[in-house]
């Protein structure tokens, strides 16, 4: 792996190497561009569960760079989502600001709070954390629903749109691809560099990190802190296209949406959250719709996967890529698509 | 030098051997349980004279019960190391058995009102629900755990904690799939008229329930300190490798662990079924107490537990009397956050084994 960054890359292999794609990647990603401009992906509520996809799989990456890297499961994901979602909607709804800057405001809120948790709780082993953020979860649900004041509690708050009311859902499917492809910039620079080395030797093993000189803590608050806030800016990015925010959206089921499509997509690969929320979308929601007599099919599907995948293939979608990776080696094309 | 250190070492161990009861009582209640328990019962019976006794008789009633799940939870942590999200549908599990075992039973007494069914029915669907949760608990290891142990024991306590939630989540789908989602609860185990403790009126259930969890209690410690399952159980919590060594079949006493703790949580679930109607997400708030509980007395601490259910049962009536429904889950979150934040072995300093420590 290491002697992978030694390679000389030239003119657009060297570009997305800056991006951290691979050329497969980059193939993939332009697939996703067009593919909505094509029969049969181009109705209206397909597109729909492309970008809905296309969130939570961002969100999935931001989940997988705290659960993948350091061995820190976020247990109250889905708050810190709704925390960014809350704020930016009520910023742009208080004093009317552009829409991109509140979306920084709520990445930023629930970064803040993404680095006290983390300062309180990861001192010690990751359980603490899941427990501790476990019940920051339920509390920010609780207060969501009591502060009525400002959040509406169960009513609903109302957000702003991006582009009005009328606007179709592929006017959206641009913006939240610049989301996800800025998301996995950030993240995969912050892990390619020496960074993310230090992450990786804490998630492997934190004895043998401590003993090299790295600061367990430091760098576990560091990673959490940008987990949450590209977790509350995804958040935002959602609040603006929904228009409704509930405080059903921060409750643990939402988290274990989140937990399923990371574990299916593989722990530590960043991509593969986001490469199976499509998918996986698109068939809960199929589950959804065509067994509507039989509600919280979805949920089942979502339960049994996880032990499953836990249980006899805990690599993930990412583990059976490498193993085709690995088998074609050989093959020049190969190589040069996924290097 | 050397010996004099040894020789005040000395002293101060035999100080500690020879210090009398009284003195060990003293030095307890200046230990953080003590001055915790000393102030809990301060709280209750400050409020008890102002709001009236219907909070001490509430407490004591739920209070038992969240006892018990939690002795289950602590359990199946400290001889499994498995921290269990699922505990919750055990209880759900527990009360759904219950009701419809109940259904046949109430139909039958309605006809004849003094057959001895009358008495002994509502024993039969506890017993029921009980029972159904221990086969669910057995299930539930040789279909997951023990699969899970078999393949992969890196990583085991997130592991387990992540494939809890999947239960979890199976488990209330399962029941809102076969079930439908409506509350299937009963007025009442006993049909008989209330009656009056301390000027409350309280009806004959609230009282068994009370004594089904402080009978369960007295039985449990029998079992854990005086059969031989109970310490072939307690060796394994304490040493796995060294009770495989000893001959014991480390096997049976997982499966005979996870039948015992979800045994409990399903008899909570049912004895408190005329207080919260069996729904699919019935679970949550019990789980969420015994969670509490669990953090609150330190991981693993199973005698622990027991303090810690009235504990929180005190709480969380004196949160709901006090400042109205819907706050009572976020005060004890905050509280909980505040005892991990700084004391994370919990109020009785239990010795934790790989949860917290650095």
């Amino acid at each position: 792996m290491a002697n992978e960054y030694e390679v000389q890359k030239q003119g657009i292999a060297k570009f997305l190497d800056y991006l951290c794609l691979t050329p497969l990647g980059a193939i993939g990603f332009l697939i996703l561009i067009i593919v909505p401009l094509f029969p049969p992906f181009n109705q209206d509520y397909l597109v729909r569960w492309f970008i809905l996809a296309a969130i939570m799989g961002t969100g999935a990456m931001a989940f997988d760079f705290s659960s993948g890297y350091i061995a820190v499961v976020n247990f109250g994901f889905a708050a810190f989502v709704g925390l960014g979602a809350y704020t930016s909607a009520i910023v742009a709804n208080k004093w009317g600001i552009p829409l991109p800057v509140t979306m920084l405001c709520g990445a930023f809120t629930a970064g803040l709070l993404g680095f006290i948790t983390g300062a309180i709780s990861l001192r010690m082993r990751g359980m603490f954390a899941i427990c501790l953020t476990w019940f920051i979860g339920i509390a920010m649900m609780g207060l969501a629903i009591k502060m009525v004041w400002l959040t509406r509690g169960m009513l609903g708050l109302r957000t702003a749109y991006f582009f009005g009311t009328e606007a179709p859902n592929l006017y959206y499917w641009y913006p939240v691809l610049a989301v996800a492809l800025v998301t996995w910039f950030i993240l995969k620079r912050i892990a390619r560099s020496h960074i993310g080395l230090a992450f990786k030797a804490i998630g492997q093993n934190m004895d043998a990190a401590k003993t090299s000189g790295i600061n367990p803590t430091r760098y576990r608050i560091m990673n959490f802190t940008v987990s949450c806030a590209l977790a509350g800016w995804v958040g935002a990015f959602y609040a603006h296209f929904i228009g409704i925010l509930t405080p059903e959206f921060l409750h643990t089921a939402k988290t274990v949406e989140f937990l399923v499509i990371v574990y299916i997509g593989g722990r530590g690969s960043l991509w593969g959250g986001f490469a199976v929320a499509f998918p996986f979308i698109w068939f809960t929601e199929m589950l959804r719709s065509n067994f509507d007599y039989l509600p919280g099919i979805n949920l089942l599907v979502y339960g049994l996967m996880l032990i499953v995948i836990m249980i006899f293939y805990a690599g993930g979608m990412a583990q059976f890529f490498r193993y085709l990776v690995d088998k074609w080696k050989d093959n020049p094309t190969v190589r040069w698509l996924t290097t | 030098m050397a010996n004099a250190a040894t020789e005040s070492t000395i002293d101060k161990i035999d100080q500690t051997i020879e210090e009398s009861f009284v003195q060990k009582a003293v030095r307890w209640l200046f230990s953080a349980g003590g001055i915790t328990i000393c102030l809990t019962i301060l709280v209750a019976v400050v409020a008890t004279i102002h709001k009236g006794p219907y909070i001490l008789v509430n407490t004591f009633i739920t209070g038992g019960m969240w006892a018990l799940m939690a002795i289950g939870l602590a359990l199946l942590f400290s001889v499994m190391n498995i921290a269990g999200f699922a505990h919750g549908e055990y209880f759900m599990a527990g009360s759904l058995t219950a009701y419809f075992v109940m259904q046949p039973i109430s139909n039958y007494t309605l006809e004849h009102p003094e057959s001895f069914m009358a008495y002994v029915g509502p024993m039969i669907a506890i017993l029921a629900g009980t029972f159904m949760c221990a086969f669910l608990g057995i299930l539930t290891e040789r279909l997951v755990f023990k699969q899970l142990r078999m393949r992969n024991r890196e990583g085991w306590l997130l592991n387990c904690f992540l494939i809890t939630l999947g239960i979890s989540v199976i488990f209330q789908n399962t029941h809102q799939l076969a079930f439908g989602a409506n509350f299937k609860g009963i007025l009442a185990y006993w049909d008989f008229p209330s009656v009056p403790i301390f000027g409350v009126y309280m009806s004959i259930d609230r009282i068994c329930a009370f004594f089904i969890a402080i009978l369960t209690m007295i039985g449990f410690y029998i079992f854990m300190m005086f059969s031989t399952s109970g310490k072939t159980i307690r060796a394994v919590s304490q040493d796995e490798d060294g009770a495989r060594m000893v001959g014991i079949s480390v096997d049976t006493v997982h499966v005979l662990t996870f039948a015992l703790s979800c045994g409990l949580a399903g008899l909570a679930g049912a004895s408190l079924l005329f207080m919260f109607p069996s729904y699919p997400t019935v679970g949550v708030m019990p789980l969420y107490n015994s969670w509490f509980i669990i953090i609150l007395v330190g991981f693993g601490n199973v005698a622990g537990s027991i303090p810690g259910g009235f504990m929180i049962a005190l709480f969380q009536v004196l949160t709901r009397s006090y400042l109205g429904e819907g706050w009572e889950a976020v005060v004890p979150v905050l509280l909980i956050s505040l005892i991990l934040i700084f004391k994370p072995s919990g109020i009785f300093a239990t010795k934790v084994r790989t949860v917290w420590d650095e």
